[in-house]
């Protein structure tokens, strides 16, 4: 029984990632009076390049194309611990929560490690900025995880993201998506589309792959995209109060919205000087740190 | 009642942290001018029994007074002093904000265990007007541009009119009429002041006033 | 079978290895093997069953009975020792061989055999007396070993550090155990939590503890020593030695009550040596310095579990505590093997290449793939990603910690900020390894000594294999040692013992083997799909420049250098600098050098005041009868005024 669920599931995350990459691309061909690429365009990326040669640097060890696969897996492997509404997890035990936290650190590990292989200045600049920044957002993401483990008393993420967040979900909501832009490396944090090396974070760091682990790259973001949005809609929106049907409904719809949001946040400000990321972290964690004190106010009285 | 009294007060700590985070002139003079005018909106909040003319005008005077007369003369100076943000401060933003931020949870934290009045134990005004006051001495302490410091003492001012809201049923008005005098000499005085140093030094650096210590 | 005669067999096997060590490599090395498996034969035997040893003497040593005792507590420690102890003096053998050192290797093998055997006797001791005996016989041994290379000045710096930190910390024991000797009327060590009156004397242990274990503003001797003492002697410097430290406050705070606040100062000193030993490690250049660094902070991470066990205690006995003296108590293990791992790894980067300056290397994966892969599993586990065993014991933590907050009592205003704390630093360790390996191991060599290095020998591969392995077993299979665990745990506090082990740790381990296995899979479909052996190579496209030099990589200090500027209040980089000017710049450089803040902005000053006044007060002694008569008659006349004011009423 449980081996069709965990195709299913496993289908769902792997098929529907690469859209949201698209969507967030329309929105910003909208906002601009562009036509914009198709939505699937990110899926006809990754199946041009998995198909084509793999050309590496004569500096890299195999562990340049082993970390994409790593990382993929991470990702993964956290999505699949993430409760998806009505359907819940694939995986719930206590403290599946820090195993989610810790894989994404895999797979940040994993990234870095793989960029640094090449010798490149830049993508030792693009490794360096990823690594630092991600303390700050780590901070952020705990004080988050623990606000809504006060609330539910629970470190499992089925029971910490079924019931709402409270009185302190906007505080929530608002960290929570400076966290996902800052992880997913989206503007104001990063520019994907930017053409200057010297500015990226994330893109800077593949600049040396091509091919399949080209691929895995791009889908794993996607996913890892994906991941936080849902993180994100789940623990701001109670969807244990729905039936079946308009959680999944309310689900879907919330991802859709947060990407809209990320769609205009991207084309209506302009990414941040790299000294002043470290502020907007701190507010993001400041955010969730009194969607903490709020959490614990809430539940004293 | 008091909830949305506690919503208002929430935001105004808010805007302290916006204001403690900005680098902008124009956005921490925004923040101050909002934070005016939520605190001219709490004494109608504050009034039980019906509509009271008196708090009604001090309100609007507040509102006016902290939202837009105050904020316009300071833009009035950022413009004629052509700066747009505070360079190089003493105490960085990150750390200011967090300070900022430790304040006001010590603020919550210490409200609690003080002997407040059953009525005033449920709002946030205390933990608040200790927020803000901790906000504008950070500003005051921390910034080196003149317009910022005059913005920490108006945040400082705002707090020290929460703690009057405490008493606004027993000695209505007195006290904040008395403080608003005090504002607004402040703000003529440092108005002046910020128009003198522009003209012998040329910058609203308060670091260059130590060139005159002798 | 009692682990008695097992003991008696690895003390004998010890003691002829420290007399035949000298003469002998092979003979050295057959019998220290058989003392440490020996030793964790019988370490193995009281975390299997559930009765403690315990053997007293019918003779008097320094009119003291000698009374020795292997409980839970001691007996996990001693696993610790013997794995350690047993790698490191496989590795020894090629590490610090006759060829190369002939003074000083053989004289290092006695000394040891010497550190084995006295740290066993510090954790077998059950008597105070004895106990100070051993721990000096271990400073000493530990300082002459640090000293192996005595020719050169920044190792005898270093070891006369060590040996006047470690004795600072002996001077607080001394006052600890002769308090309690005084107090109880006996220098025999038994539970004596319903003596109250003795709480207080926690403080005293745990300045004297704390120094050993290197918790962070006393850790500023551990530095230096950890990087200048030979490899196999900083792993187990690093993987054991500073856990003695913790094992003397774990075991003196099960034995004696403790005051109320110890549990707050406990988790309060761990998230601070968390946090800013792993700021330190992050900025450091020399890789063994980084990691000595990072020993700073797995010390802050067991101290927050042992804080939060104590501070548990305190309130009623709270369920949460187990999960987190568990989780400190497998990270005692963690962090020893891999730890351990990590600087058998290093000393085979120096060995290579003779230097310990990361920006003098990169590009040793090409030629030292062994020592690249076995580095890279210890850099995984110490930096607590899943799926190695770092992660497990964190994770314990975190879950006692979590516990802790959402009773929403007093504890919650520890825990929460020990949480956030632990993900930060966390985050930082990540940092950390990513630039140890990155610029170690990573790209092009940087000089022509990382360019001619080699792969380390069989004996110094082997043990960082078993290491490796432990890492990896100790991380996928943590079930296997929950019930050593959970012994442990029931020896430090009675009322504790036998916790089942918790269902998700079954499940998070289930789950740690899938994604194991996942990620194996995943990489060897992508090899192949890829074609990774035979697909075409390029030069690293670096945006099209082509003549990319090695010199031209990005460094450790730029790799680290974004994090490290919001530690700047407490690292306190000191900079030189000549930028260059001009059209035609004729020279310019920049120099940065971290501090070692404690000693140098705290330490220093305050012993140059110090010295300051002891020169003044040398001046008092200046050679003439008659002033020293003057100085009898002062003397007698404030011993009258004293008498006198005494006197009146």
């Amino acid at each position: 029984m449980w081996l069709p669920q965990l195709v299913v599931r496993l289908a769902l995350w792997l098929l529907l990632a690469p859209l949201l990459p698209g969507l967030i691309n329309r929105v910003k061909a909208w906002v601009a009076g562009r036509r914009g690429p198709p939505v699937g365009q990110l899926y006809y990326d990754l199946a041009k390049l998995w198909r084509k040669e793999v050309v590496w640097s004569t500096l890299a060890s195999p562990a340049f194309i082993v970390g994409p696969a790593v990382a993929w897996v991470a990702v993964v492997g956290a999505a699949l611990l993430l409760p998806l509404g009505p359907a819940g997890a694939e995986w719930s035990f206590r403290g599946d929560v820090l195993l989610l936290l810790y894989l994404l650190a895999l797979a940040r590990f994993a990234t870095a490690w793989a960029a640094l292989e090449t010798g490149s200045a830049f993508e030792g600049m693009g490794a360096a900025r990823e690594v630092s920044y991600a303390v700050l957002a780590e901070a952020a993401l705990i004080t988050a995880v623990v606000s809504l483990s006060l609330q539910t008393s629970s470190v499992s993420l089925t029971t910490m993201l079924a019931p709402t967040a409270g009185a302190g979900a906007v505080l929530l909501a608002a960290g929570l998506f400076t966290v996902l832009l800052a992880e997913n490396c989206r503007v104001p944090f990063d520019d994907p589309n930017t053409h200057l090396e010297l500015t990226m974070v994330h893109e800077v760091m593949i600049l040396d792959h091509s091919g399949p682990p080209l691929a895995v790259i791009l889908h794993g973001a996607a996913v890892k995209l994906l991941l936080f949005s849902v993180l994100l809609v789940q623990a701001v929106v109670p969807l244990d109060q729905f039936s079946r049907g308009v959680a999944v409904a309310v689900l879907a719809g919330g991802v859709l919205s947060v990407t809209l949001g990320v769609g205009l946040v991207e084309s209506f400000l302009a990414r941040l000087a790299f000294r002043r990321v470290p502020l907007l972290l701190t507010t993001a964690f400041l955010l969730c740190l009194f969607a903490l004190l709020v959490a614990w106010k809430g539940g004293v009285q | 009642m008091s909830g949305t009294l506690n919503v208002l007060i929430g935001l105004a700590m808010g805007l302290n942290l916006v204001a403690l985070g900005s680098s902008r002139l124009p956005a921490l003079i925004q923040a101050m001018s909002l934070q005016g005018v939520l605190l001219g909106v709490m004494p109608l909040l504050l009034e039980e029994e019906g509509f009271n003319w008196r708090v009604a005008v001090v309100a609007a005077a507040t509102v006016i007074g902290k939202g837009i007369v105050i904020p316009n003369l300071l833009r009035r100076a950022t413009r004629a002093a052509n700066i747009e943000r505070e360079s190089d401060p003493f105490l960085g933003f990150v750390p200011s904000l967090l300070l900022g931020a430790g304040g006001t949870i010590a603020a919550v934290a210490l409200a609690r265990a003080l002997p407040l009045l059953p009525e005033h134990a449920g709002t946030l005004l205390v933990p608040g007007a200790i927020a803000s006051i901790l906000t504008g001495f950070i500003l005051l302490i921390g910034r080196v541009k003149a317009i910022s410091q005059v913005c920490g003492y108006l945040i400082l001012e705002n707090g020290i009119y929460l703690f009057g809201l405490l008493l606004i049923h027993s000695t209505p008005l007195l006290v904040e009429s008395g403080i608003l005098l005090d504002v607004t000499v402040g703000v003529f005085v440092i108005g002046i002041i910020v128009d003198r140093i522009q003209r012998a030094f040329d910058s609203l650096d308060t670091r260059r006033l130590t060139t005159l210590r002798e | 079978m009692s682990p008695g005669p097992i003991l008696l067999l690895a003390a004998a096997a010890t003691l002829s290895a420290i007399v035949a060590g000298p003469r002998s490599a092979r003979a050295w090395l057959a019998l220290m093997l058989t003392g440490t498996v020996a030793g964790l034969a019988a370490a193995l035997v009281v975390l299997g069953g559930s009765v403690d040893w315990e053997w007293r003497s019918d003779f008097a040593l320094g009119g003291e009975d000698v009374h020795l005792r292997l409980d839970g507590v001691s007996a996990l420690f001693l696993v610790l020792l013997c794995v350690v102890g047993g790698a490191a003096t496989v590795y020894a053998q090629d590490y610090w061989s006759e060829k190369q050192y002939p003074q000083s290797a053989p004289r290092g093998r006695a000394w040891w055999g010497g550190l084995l055997l006295s740290m066993t006797w510090v954790l077998l001791c059950a008597n105070g007396l004895h106990f100070l005996i051993g721990w000096e016989l271990f400073t000493v041994c530990a300082f002459f070993l640090i000293r192996r290379d005595d020719r050169r000045p920044a190792v005898r710096a270093a070891s006369w550090l060590y040996l006047a930190a470690s004795h600072a910390g002996t001077v607080f024991l001394f006052a600890f155990f002769n308090a309690l000797a005084v107090r109880r009327g006996s220098w025999d060590l038994d539970a004596m939590r319903d003596q109250a009156e003795l709480a207080p004397l926690f403080w005293l242990a745990l300045a004297g503890f704390g120094i050993k274990a290197g918790m962070f503003p006393l850790h500023f001797w551990l530095p230096a020593a950890h990087a200048n003492a030979p490899s196999h002697v900083s792993a187990i410097l690093s993987g054991v030695a500073i856990k003695m430290g913790i094992y003397g406050l774990v075991r003196f705070s099960g034995l004696l009550p403790v005051p109320a606040a110890a549990g707050w100062v406990v988790i309060g000193l761990g998230a601070v040596s968390a946090l800013l030993g792993i700021a330190f490690a992050l900025v450091q250049n020399d890789y063994k310095r980084l990691l000595a660094y990072c020993s700073v902070e797995n010390i802050g991470i067991i101290l927050i579990g042992l804080g939060g066990a104590l501070l548990a205690a305190s309130q009623n006995d709270a369920p949460w505590g187990r999960l987190a003296l568990a989780g400190a108590f497998l990270h005692v293990w963690n962090h020893g093997v891999s730890k351990a791992l990590l600087f058998l790894g290093a000393g085979s980067v120096l060995h290579a290449t003779g230097t310990r300056e990361m920006s003098r290397l990169g590009g040793l994966w090409q030629r030292m793939p062994w020592t690249t892969g076995l580095f890279a599993v210890g850099a995984i586990a110490v930096a607590a990603l899943p799926p190695l065993n770092g992660f497990i014991s964190e994770w314990l933590v975190y879950l006692g910690l979590f516990e802790a907050a959402s009773t929403r009592t007093i504890a919650a205003w520890a825990a929460i900020p020990a949480i956030i704390l632990l993900a930060v630093s966390g985050a930082l360790a990540l940092a950390s390894f990513t630039k140890v390996i990155g610029i170690i191991f990573l790209g092009a060599p940087r000089t022509a000594a990382a360019s001619r290095a080699h792969e380390c020998g069989r004996m110094m591969r082997g043990p960082m294999l078993v290491l490796g392995g432990l890492c990896a077993a100790l991380g996928l299979l943590p079930l296997l040692f929950w019930p050593a665990i959970a012994r442990a745990v029931g020896s430090w506090r009675p009322g504790w013992a036998d916790a089942p082990a918790p269902v998700a740790l079954g499940q998070l381990s289930a789950a740690q083997v899938l994604l194991g296995v996942a990620g194996v899979a995943a990489a060897a479909w992508l090899w192949r799909k890829a074609r990774g052996g035979s697909a075409r190579r390029g030069l690293t496209w670096d945006c099209g420049y082509a003549t990319l030099a090695a010199r031209m990589q990005y460094t450790g200090g730029s790799l680290a250098g974004v994090a490290a500027g919001w530690f700047d209040w407490a690292l306190q980089p000191e900079l030189r600098q000549r930028r260059p000017r001009g059209q035609f710049p004729a020279s310019a450089f920049r120099r940065e050098r971290i501090p070692e803040t404690v000693l140098e902005k705290i330490l220093g000053p305050v012993s140059a005041a110090i010295r300051q006044l002891a020169a003044v007060a040398r001046r008092l002694q200046h050679g003439r009868l008659q002033f020293y008569l003057l100085y009898v008659v002062i003397g007698l006349a404030a011993l009258g005024l004293l008498v006198w004011l005494e006197g009146r009423p």
